[in-house]
């Protein structure tokens, strides 16, 4: 398994549109590709569950994935976390 | 009849009422028999196929770039979403209840996940879910729009809800008003409304209306001074006509300088910041170009609630203002309240003068818990942008240091309960003569002050402000208001502490050469003016505006100083 660990900058966090992007992204990949925050995990490639994560400002947010490519697409969904707004 | 919801969007729309109803059957709750199940199954997948596509045919209308495509595509997303699909289908298989129950559970429950986020602005995302839950129900019974193509006159539309979706494929050459039962400020629909120019009102009781406004009803939306007026006369629909016409052509004549840098000819640089009094004007502030809102009246929060709004409804709805303000400034006003004003909410003992009572600051420190709520919910909001507090009435510094210790404990309270929060600037609004010879004891635990010349006016006159008789001969503009002024913007100067002004008086464009030639560089200004006062700073020159406010602070006579500053504008022109 392989895993990273960021802090949300975006000033209106994860609201609908960047999740969206970020789960578009995600599917690209075949491993699953998990992100954890506040105790709670969710599938990247589930809107639904990433809206209730609370991906705001200042977080810390886990992503891990094992399998194929499973670096690759934890090191492309944490650039996201931190680069989408 | 007047406004009680919120205008997101300004101007004045004419209109035939048209009510759309989403009016759904009730729920079926009965328990369904094995073979049931699979059939509510199928056509709850059957209906998320069928919306996804009636979606994906909206978005054929709009620009890929743009908000409303992306919208549209994140409820697609959503439908499409597999964890929700089995979470449907597995509580119509488990629960053996009907496909529409099953939404409204899911949805509903996944909402209320998103409005308990801690913030704010994630958590208002929980409408935009009800509304979709809303349409695939609606889906599950086989309708999937309204049908307004057929519309041939401009139409004030009435809804309980509108999506960005729905938003998005309205006529809009023959919408010209929107009237929603729902929504809030920021809501995306409202986004949406302001940025497309349609006067929107929304969170409105229908109830206020539901008997009187039939379809086809005459309408007029009057966002400009907040009135809806239903069936008008003649004589009131060419009036209002006229004033739309003469409004989009003054505005439209003033928008050139909306965007331009804020200083004079000579390249002196000055704040101009918004005065809000309520929820409605807080969205014009950008649209008119302030840098940011110099005074928030939180009173109005209280004029029309049964109870005090508590820590949380105040922190969302600041947390509000700040989201709209895109990074600008907010200053908010602790309560300005007390026998002058009554509010049913609070409980006031009656005082014989209460222009002399326990108002502003004097109220805050005789009901800590009321001060320590709005401090609470002030600080927390901070951590989302930049926000400064200001206490009104305060004219000496015992006052200051027992507001201060009030707020080290709204901060302990704070800690204690794990709630994060940022930082504030701190000031004082100068009011009272007592303010103005006091503030060398006050100055060091200021970070700015902002001069109120309202009351500034009325205590050093000793002149009632709304005595009708008294307003002629004792005007702000009078030798002792305008050598108060212009000691503390010289005291502040020496102190270091940024000062700023945010009376009536600054929103009069002939008296800008005086306000900024005796030193102000940073004006609140109310939305409606602020252009007109944009255009005095930029057309002039500091240099003369200095010359000018020297000569008139030599004025001894009321007469003079009028006639100085009518004299000064006429030459400008």
């Amino acid at each position: 398994m392989y895993q990273k660990t960021v802090t949300i900058i975006a000033p209106h966090g994860f609201h609908t549109r960047p999740a969206a992007l970020l789960v578009k992204e995600a599917k690209a990949f075949d491993c699953d590709i998990m992100v954890q925050c506040h105790g709670k995990q969710a599938s990247a490639k589930s809107l639904f569950k990433l809206q209730t994560l609370g991906l705001y400002q200042g977080v810390s947010v886990t992503v891990f994935a094992s399998g194929e490519n499973a670096q690759a697409a934890v090191d492309k969904i944490a650039t996201l976390l931190i680069t989408l707004s | 009849m007047s406004i009680n919801g919120v205008l997101v969007s300004a101007g004045i729309a004419f209109g035939k009422a048209l009510t759309i109803t989403t009016q759904l059957p009730s729920l079926d709750f009965k328990l369904l028999s094995v073979e049931q199940i699979g059939q509510q199954q199928q056509q709850l997948t059957h209906a998320i196929k069928q919306l996804i596509a009636h979606l994906q045919h909206c978005q054929h209308h709009l620009c890929p770039d743009g908000d409303n495509f992306q919208l549209i595509d994140s409820d697609i997303m959503l439908l499409e979403d597999e964890e929700l699909r089995q979470q449907l289908q597995q509580h119509i298989h488990q629960f053996r209840v009907c496909a529409a129950v099953a939404v409204d559970r899911i949805f509903k429950q996944h909402a209320a996940e998103m409005s308990a986020l801690d913030d704010p602005y994630l958590a208002n995302r929980g409408g935009d879910i009800i509304c979709l839950a809303q349409r695939l129900t609606s889906a599950l019974h086989g309708h999937l729009q309204w049908d307004l193509s057929t519309l041939t006159e401009d139409t004030i539309l009435l809804a309980h809800d509108l999506t960005p979706a729905e938003f998005a494929i309205l006529p809009l050459t023959h919408i010209t008003g929107l009237i929603l039962e729902s929504g809030g400020l920021t809501s995306h629909t409202a986004i949406l409304a302001r940025a497309a120019g349609i006067p929107a009102l929304f969170n409105y009781q229908f109830s206020q209306i539901n008997d009187i406004i039939e379809d086809g009803t005459q309408l007029i939306l009057d966002g400009i001074s907040g009135k809806l007026h239903i069936a008008p006369s003649a004589e009131i629909f060419t009036q209002l006509e006229q004033k739309q016409q003469q409004e989009l052509q003054r505005r439209q004549a003033l928008m050139i300088y909306k965007d331009k840098p804020s200083k004079t000819r000579d390249g002196h640089s000055v704040t101009l910041l918004a005065n809000v009094g309520n929820l409605n004007e807080i969205s014009h502030v950008t649209d008119v170009g302030a840098q940011g809102i110099g005074l928030l009246r939180t009173e109005f929060l209280l004029m029309n609630a049964k109870a005090l709004p508590d820590e949380q409804q105040q922190y969302k709805l600041y947390c509000d203002a700040l989201h709209s303000l895109q990074g600008e400034v907010l200053s908010i006003r602790t309560f300005d309240i007390g026998a002058d004003k009554e509010i049913p909410c609070l409980s006031q003992s009656k005082e014989d003068n209460p222009a002399l009572g326990i108002r502003g600051i004097r109220y805050s420190l005789a009901h800590p818990e009321t001060f320590i709520t709005q401090v609470k919910a002030t600080l927390r909001a901070a951590k989302h942008g930049q926000m400064r507090l200001m206490f009104p009435m305060v004219s000496q510094v015992e006052e200051l240091d027992a507001a201060f210790i009030l707020i080290e404990r709204a901060k302990a309270q704070l800690i204690e309960q794990e709630k994060d929060f940022g930082t504030l600037s701190y000031g004082i609004v100068v009011e009272t003569p007592a303010a103005v010879l006091n503030l060398t004891s006050m100055l060091p635990r200021l970070d700015f002050v902002s001069i109120g010349t309202n009351d500034l006016t009325q205590y050093t006159l000793a002149a009632d402000r709304t005595n009708p008789h008294l307003a002629k001969q004792y005007p702000a503009l009078s030798p002792a208001v305008i050598h108060l002024i212009a000691l503390t913007i010289s005291q502040c100067k020496h102190a270091n502490v940024s000062v700023s002004l945010c009376g009536e008086l600054g929103s009069d464009p002939q008296v800008l050469p005086l306000l900024v030639g005796l030193g102000l560089d940073e004006l609140s200004i109310n939305p409606a003016n602020l252009l007109d006062v944009k255009v005095a700073l930029i057309t002039g020159y500091y240099a003369k505006f200095v010359r000018h406010a020297q000569h008139v602070a030599l004025l001894t006579r009321i007469s003079d100083i009028r006639n100085a500053i009518n004299a000064f504008s006429l030459d400008c022109d």
